[in-house]
């Protein structure tokens, strides 16, 4: 405490007090540059990141030898031919004859009808040893998440059950799961089987999804898809057990679709790129298609996707059956829950990593420089020498509070009524209303209160989401971060150069061009569309965020360069813009 | 009382009613919440010690009860929800009726006497701790009926005050203290009131409890001991979950002996400024207490306005907003992290009760200091002097 008085009386001092206040407005900036390339340019330096690692001793992936081989090879060709003919069958029947299949080895089998999202069959193991209370899933959607009817994973679902069902080592349940689609049918499922199934096998630990369109016996790459919605990761661990097993058959493993020349290097560049990408899934996971791990998000399990790509290549269909095979094993040998505190990470590479430590202050950076500006606004307005319940000092709070109605209200109304269009051009509009009333001149405490609430309530929103979705709070700091530029309209030139900002940090217009920038699967107006969908079908909350999080605050800084129809209270009020010149 | 006065009680009315009839199942979904249910305050506990009482099981006797047994045997004559809501309502905007009556004590407030209790009734965490039906709203009312009553002057009602109180949540007997320093002439007749209330409560519960003393222990002991560590925004429960079983016994009997340590300093250093030494004891058993909820922190920031005169001294006042700004928002996020999804773990949470604990003691600490200023310059604010300022 003696130290802290100390440097407290050294800083009065030195006089750095007013010039900490005077250079406010830049280290807000800073801060957020800091942020920027924190995560981009620091975190894939040599030195800040680890070699990923298995924390949990008893997972020892690959140890045990792996049977799914070349003898199975026969028995899955034979369903992947029969389920072949099934594609032209609606996914009912289709169902039913996979039940049947099941019912031969001896599985347990149930039906979940859904009148949205159609037929879910699915089939438990019991497990020989173990008490049943726990199960691992994996599950192989008819279709996968770009549409291809998914051959390959279904016939190898069919036949690894067969494989799993002749074996005594399973201490957990395994259920397989095969719903019409990786998104909202499996969710559904996922759903019920936690609320209203009556054949179930315990709490589900895992999930392994597989996706193996086609009906190719050889293939080329492994992709491993991990992001779940609302910002979940599994643990590291089961992501890396997947990734060391692949890697110990000798395949090559891509991280969230990364490209298959990008996949070979290994530089400072290609890290930045996987990471990147990455970030980008998380941020935008659910509204992007879904490759099935999506469906587990919420419930405690570790879901991963495992995608077959390539038609041709040195391995065949049995080594891809090895991956799950192996993962089951690991996840078998699972006596307690997997390792805490391995949540959260960003992976720049298959056996890289940075974790929560490294990575958080990137999007602290920008909670940080947006509470500066808050402190820089506050201090300008001139707050505390006005009364406290002034017409002044409440406006702004009045003024958020309508902001937070509106917005909410948008964001129900949108969703029965999506005209992308419409909302593309209204926030546009508003994004010009500063520069058309504006020319009278602002008031200056009524410009900066306005933005102090909405400084403060964004840095709040995203304090709040750095831990739960890392991804979305840097990317929301990051497409607001031009809020901050925005400057009283002194000039004309300053009246374009807000207009700009504004066009640029809308919630609405920058999300969707960088999603037209970065991310060829929504290009165009769907980006709304699959937001409200991920809303509506999957539970995943990044639209109400941006809508309840984000555009209160644009508002609310669009407003404080429109002269509000109140006259000022007390005392000679300063007036910016042109009316100021007039006066000199 | 004038127009607007009445008004603000009238708004106290309407907001709690309103917000309880509008969202039925918000009153549940608070009273889960850790921030503002504790095992000794929460009303889920309350109605099962009413369900025991009417058909006459032990209330104590199964270690779930921890309320009362008058308070329990007071809400089993409400049987209706619409009355139980209407009780809890009456009761906060007594508090907020009570607060506009201390506001007039004060000649030199430099405030109109409805303010705190303006503030009372819009301050977030009163309003959704009143919701949850904590029972908090009863001590919080005993403790501002003592604070009321001591500076009219009414030395019974207030010794009566905190004997109920004390009654109801153990720790507010220490504000016993203060009040003695706010009734100089009567202290003897103070402490002999609260200590015959106080036997007259606990013999009646010793009758109602079919003359068994069981309760003393479940429902004190419990408060003392701290034998339900169940996690709460207090400083407390951490500690005990991490501790070696043999240390557990000293490292409790700290944690008491803390919760005393300041309260006759406070008193005595201030004894000139007595209702301001009461509520320094109110802040410090608040930061200090086993069971803290969100309503007794709110309750606590409703007696800041009253410091007015001080408030250019404040250093802090930025940075405590900010911390409670933040505890009252992440604090459910990490205990979501924590509890639903499992990803998070126990430390994230309890680093967020540290921040609460933080925002409580900057607000203590601003206290002193602008009270310890204003001696320094002899009553008279003096801003410009610049001591060691912010």
């Amino acid at each position: 405490m003696a130290l802290i008085e100390k440097l407290q009386r050294r800083i009065i001092d030195l006089g750095l007090l007013p010039r900490i206040v005077r250079f406010l407005p830049k280290l807000s900036i800073l801060c957020g540059i800091l942020g920027i390339c924190w995560l981009t340019l620091l975190l894939p330096l040599e030195g800040q990141y680890r070699h990923t690692y298995i924390s949990e001793n008893a997972l020892m992936p690959s140890q045990a030898y792996s049977y799914f081989r070349e003898t199975e090879w026969n028995i899955l060709r034979g369903y992947r031919t029969q389920i072949q003919v099934l594609e032209e069958k609606s996914s009912k029947e289709r169902n039913e004859v996979v039940a049947s299949w099941f019912q031969e080895f001896g599985a347990k089998t149930a039906f979940y009808e859904d009148d949205l999202h159609g037929n879910t069959m699915y089939g438990v193991l019991h497990a020989p040893r173990g008490d049943g209370t726990e199960a691992m899933v994996l599950a192989a959607p008819w279709y996968n998440g770009d549409g291809e009817y998914n051959i390959g994973g279904a016939a190898l679902a069919t036949a690894l059950s067969r494989f799993f069902s002749r074996w005594p080592v399973w201490s957990k349940n395994i259920i397989i799961v095969f719903s019409d689609d990786p998104e909202a049918s499996l969710r559904s499922w996922v759903h019920a089987y936690h609320t209203s199934l009556d054949l179930t096998g315990g709490s589900i630990e895992s999930a392994v999804v597989l996706d193996y369109p086609g009906s190719n016996d050889f293939f080329k790459y492994v992709e491993i898809y991990y992001a779940g919605l609302n910002g979940e990761l599994p643990n590291l661990d089961l992501v890396n057990v997947a990734v060391h097993i692949t890697e110990h058959e000798g395949m090559k493993v891509s991280l969230n679709g990364v490209s298959e020349e990008e996949m070979e290097k290994r530089n400072y560049f290609s890290k930045m790129k996987t990471m990147m990408v990455g970030v980008k899934k998380m941020a935008l996971s659910g509204v992007q298609s879904c490759y099935g791990n999506e469906a587990f998000s919420g419930w405690r399990i570790q879901a991963i996707v495992l995608r077959a790509r390539g038609t041709d290549g040195p391995f065949d269909i049995t080594t891809f059956g090895r991956i799950p095979e192996a993962t089951f094993r690991s996840v078998n040998n699972l006596l307690e829950k997997f390792h805490q505190s391995f949540f959260f990470y960003l992976l720049l590479a298959p056996r890289y990593f940075v974790s929560i430590a490294s990575y958080l202050p990137a999007a602290v950076a920008f909670s940080v420089s947006f509470i500066v500006a808050t402190l820089d606004c506050v201090l300008k307005s001139g707050a505390s020498n006005t009364p406290a319940f002034s017409v002044h000092n409440l406006s702004a709070v009045i003024g958020f509070t309508v902001a937070l109605l509106l917005s909410f209200a948008l964001s129900i109304l949108f969703s029965h009524w999506q005209y992308s269009s419409l909302l593309i051009s209204c926030n546009a509009v508003i994004a010009v209303l500063p520069a058309i009333f504006g020319r009278q001149g602002i008031e200056a405490s009524h410009s900066y209160q306005f933005k102090s609430v909405a400084f403060l309530y964004l840095s709040v929103v995203l304090t709040s989401l750095l831990v739960i979705n890392f991804a979305l709070a840097f990317g929301i700091g990051l497409l607001a971060f031009p809020l901050i530029l925005v400057k009283a309209p002194m000039t004309s030139r300053q009246r374009v150069k807000n207009t700009i900002l504004l066009i640029l940090s809308n919630p609405f217009i920058s999300t969707l061009l960088f999603v037209n920038t970065f991310e060829p699967q929504l290009s165009g107006l769907q980006l709304f569309h699959r937001l409200v969908q991920a809303w509506q079908k999957l539970g995943c909350w990044t639209w109400s965020v941006v809508c309840i999080g984000w555009l209160p605050s644009w508002l609310l800084v669009a407003c404080s360069g429109i002269p509000m129809p109140y006259q000022p209270v007390g005392g000679p009020s300063q007036r910016l813009g042109s009316s100021t010149k007039k006066t000199q | 009382m004038n127009l607007r006065e009445l008004q603000v009680v009238f708004a106290c009315l309407a907001s709690r009613f309103g917000a309880a009839a509008v969202f039925p199942l918000l009153q549940q979904q608070l009273d889960r919440s850790v921030e503002f249910s504790t095992p000794v305050t929460s009303f889920r506990s309350l109605q099962e010690g009413v369900f025991l009482l009417q058909n006459d099981f032990p209330l104590y006797s199964g270690g779930v009860m921890h309320h009362a047994p008058l308070l329990v045997a007071l809400m089993s004559t409400f049987n209706s929800n619409t009355l139980i809501s209407l009780l809890f309502t009456c009761a906060d905007s007594a508090i907020a009726y009570q607060l506009i009556a201390m506001a007039k004590c004060f000649q030199n407030l430099h405030l109109p006497a409805w303010v705190p209790g303006a503030l009372y009734v819009i301050n977030p965490l009163v309003l959704l701790s009143s919701v949850s039906r904590s029972t908090v709203v009863f001590s919080n009312l005993a403790i501002s009926t003592a604070l009321l009553s001591a500076l009219q002057g009414k030395a019974v009602l207030s010794a009566a005050s905190i004997a109920v109180a004390a009654y109801l949540s153990l720790y507010p007997l220490l504000l016993l203290v203060p009040i003695l320093t706010l009734l100089p002439k009567d202290r003897f007749k103070t402490v002999a009131i609260t200590f015959t209330t106080l036997a007259g409560l606990l013999l009646s519960s010793y009758k109602i409890n079919d003359e068994n003393w069981n309760y003393l222990f479940s429902t004190y002991g419990v408060i003392i001991t701290f034998s339900k560590i169940i996690p709460n925004l207090g400083l407390w429960w951490y500690f005990f979950v991490e501790l070696f079983e043999m240390f557990i016994p000293f490292f409790k009997a700290v944690f008491n002996l803390f919760i005393v340590s300041c309260i006759i300093p406070f008193s005595l250093r201030f004894h000139k400024q007595p209702f301001y030494a009461f509520i320094l004891c109110l802040c410090w058993i608040t930061l200090t207490k086993s069971y803290p909820t969100l309503g007794e922190g709110g309750f606590l920031l409703s007696f800041v306005p009253f410091f007015r005169p001080l408030f250019g001294y404040f250093r802090y006042s930025v940075i405590s907003t900010l911390l409670f700004i933040h505890v009252s928002v992440l604090s459910p996020v990490f205990y979501h992290l924590w509890v639903d999804l499992g990803s998070g773990n126990s430390n994230f949470f309890y680093a967020i009760s540290l921040v609460y604990a933080l925002g409580l003691a900057t607000v203590l600490v601003d206290l002193v200091w602008a009270m310890l200023r204003i001696e320094y310059d002899k009553g008279k604010p003096n801003l410009n002097l610049k001591l060691t300022p912010i």
